[in-house]
């Protein structure tokens, strides 16, 4: 019989799939860490989980509210600075993965987390890049977690804080910027990988119960979805019941 | 010589127009009660500083001290946005150098080892490189070791860094436990340092682990002694966050800002705004587990 699994816990797996043993990875709170803990306890368990603020090999027995919170600290190997962690570590170029989350991604893997524009013109200010911009410059690969909405997902954001491919092809390589850029965004409807040579986004697989035409409108731009596209794998239930170990009071995957 | 201070007297040193960088970090060690200090002392057109904003940043400017904000970015993690920065920024009250936070961190490594400028290969094709250009604060020029493409910042060397500690001696040398982000190497670049210390130890206590040293008592202008300096935000191993706190200045941040000020920060001391805040049951309830650190 199948698992039920929410569509957190889906992208929580998702997320655990995409990294390897012995990968170093920058997560903050939410899916991303889950996602690396998830990955530890199946088939990466000497991944390497950092934290911006400071703090390499956590091994949190609770979940907290956002990167500043001790409970995220505990059982740690190291503590020491920001630049410790992401200046010697991620900008140095030893850092494998890292998470993003965004406001919008457009289809280059461009990613805004600092401004939105409202329909009547006026400016609506979020949190800014913090170290996203850092994580997307210098890491070899990262993953964008975004909700699949078409003013989400669009041509092209209206701020660009964390680079992607920027306007495709080599306009990465030619900026200067040394990490590898996105390799997948995480939806809540479907998983994404770019095109090798245009750096344009493109359909990896399809959650179970989402129809091609809820995915086509919910898509701010024209995403090519083949007859034939995949179903993403869904979670086995030893994969459900170790997330609900991790996260027991269900703060970071309930909904839908 | 002594260099212990009482607050009143710390926030006194640090005169309208000043730059100033910050010690918080979201919800963790941020110097609040330094914050409401110069709230009371009405003070003006600070420049801040900070590579992650929290209740420390967001207060001050919502009281209207603050004329220039650097920063990496910032939130109250899943309490809330900073409402009164994202405000401010909206409404263009304050000016802004918004950058990446391991971008601030580079300029005060630069400011701290007095080098005009630090290169970073954080930034580049971005739109926050199109607006700091603006700012003049960055400058592109390709490597001319190896002609790579490089992003050049201005080193920042404020000219007070308020540094949350757990622990100091008289002369200023400070322990900071925990997780350090930007703090170490603003308190390097910055001319002059002031110590917020929960605990004030013995000398010998400092010296028999100089290794724990966190920035030397000559680089320190001034130690203020004071229990629960950082409410409600956290203090790791001695006192977790105040959620309780936290969630009626985020819900009054929105609607009521001014009644938040006259309720807890003007007018009142530092014991006065913690008996408001609960008094010492409250205090107890937010004491840190050793086991643990929060």
């Amino acid at each position: 019989m199948a698992t039920e699994f929410s569509t957190s816990e889906l992208m929580v797996v998702v997320g655990a799939r995409e990294l390897h043993d012995g990968e170093v990875a920058v997560v903050g709170l939410g899916i991303p860490l889950l996602a690396a803990a998830l990955a530890q306890r199946t088939h990466a368990p000497t991944l390497k989980a950092l934290n911006e603020l400071g703090v390499a090999d956590p091994r949190p027995i609770e979940l907290g509210v956002g990167n500043a919170d001790a409970r995220l600290w505990f059982g740690a190997a190291f503590f020491g600075s920001f630049i410790d962690i992401m200046g010697t570590c991620l900008h140095r170029g030893v850092v494998d993965v890292g998470f993003l989350g965004a406001l919008e991604v457009d289809q280059f893997g461009n990613s805004n987390t600092t401004e939105i524009r409202n329909p009547d013109g006026s400016l609506r200010r979020f949190n800014g890049s913090g170290g996203a911009n850092d994580m997307a410059s210098n890491a070899r690969r990262t993953i964008i977690i975004a909700r699949h909405e078409a003013r989400k997902l669009v041509e092209r954001v209206s701020h660009l804080t964390s680079p992607g491919f920027l306007s495709g092809g080599r306009a990465r390589h030619e900026a200067g910027l040394r990490g590898g850029g996105p390799s997948r965004v995480l939806t809540d409807k479907a998983v994404l990988g770019f095109d090798e040579s245009t750096g344009r986004m493109r359909l990896i697989s399809i959650h179970p119960g989402v129809t091609h035409d809820d995915l086509r409108a919910s898509t701010g731009f024209d995403l090519e979805i083949s007859r034939d596209c995949a179903v993403t794998v869904a979670p086995t239930p030893e994969e459900v019941r170790l997330i609900r170990e991790l996260d027991p009071h269900r703060l970071y995957i309930s909904g839908e | 010589m002594s260099k212990i201070r009482t607050l009143p007297e710390a926030a006194g040193l640090v005169k309208d127009g000043a730059h100033l960088a910050l010690s918080g970090f979201a919800i963790s060690r941020n110097a609040v009660a330094f914050s409401h200090e110069l709230i009371r002392q009405g003070r003006r057109n600070l420049t801040i500083s900070q590579a992650i904003v929290g209740l420390d940043a967001d207060i001050l400017v919502g009281a209207g001290c603050v004329r220039h904000l650097v920063y990496g970015g910032g939130s109250l993690d899943r309490f809330g946005l900073v409402e009164q920065i994202n405000r401010a920024y909206e409404l263009k009250r304050i000016t802004t150098e918004s950058c990446s936070s391991l971008a601030v961190c580079f300029r005060y490594l630069a400011g701290a080892l007095g080098v005009p400028f630090m290169p970073i290969k954080s930034l580049l094709g971005s739109d926050i490189v199109e607006r700091l250009r603006e700012s003049g604060s960055v400058h592109e020029m390709d490597d001319p070791f190896t002609g790579e493409r490089l992003l050049l910042l201005k080193a920042m060397q404020p000219d007070f860094m308020v540094l949350q500690a757990q622990m100091a001696d008289e002369e200023g040398n400070a322990r900071v436990l925990g997780p350090l982000w930007d703090s170490k190497e603003a308190a390097r670049a910055a001319r002059e340092v002031i110590v917020i210390a929960e605990e004030l130890v013995p000398t010998e206590t400092i010296r028999q682990q100089p290794e724990l040293t966190t920035i030397p008592g000559f680089r320190v202008s001034a130690v203020v002694p004071l229990r629960h300096g950082a409410h409600p935000t956290a203090l790791y191993r001695c006192y977790d966050y105040d959620s309780d706190h936290l969630r009626e200045y985020v819900a009054r941040s929105r609607s009521d800002f001014d009644g938040y000020l006259r309720d807890y920060v003007l007018g009142k001391s530092h014991d006065e705004y913690l008996e408001l805040v609960g008094g010492s049951r409250k205090l107890a309830q937010l004491k840190a587990d050793p086991m643990y650190g929060y």
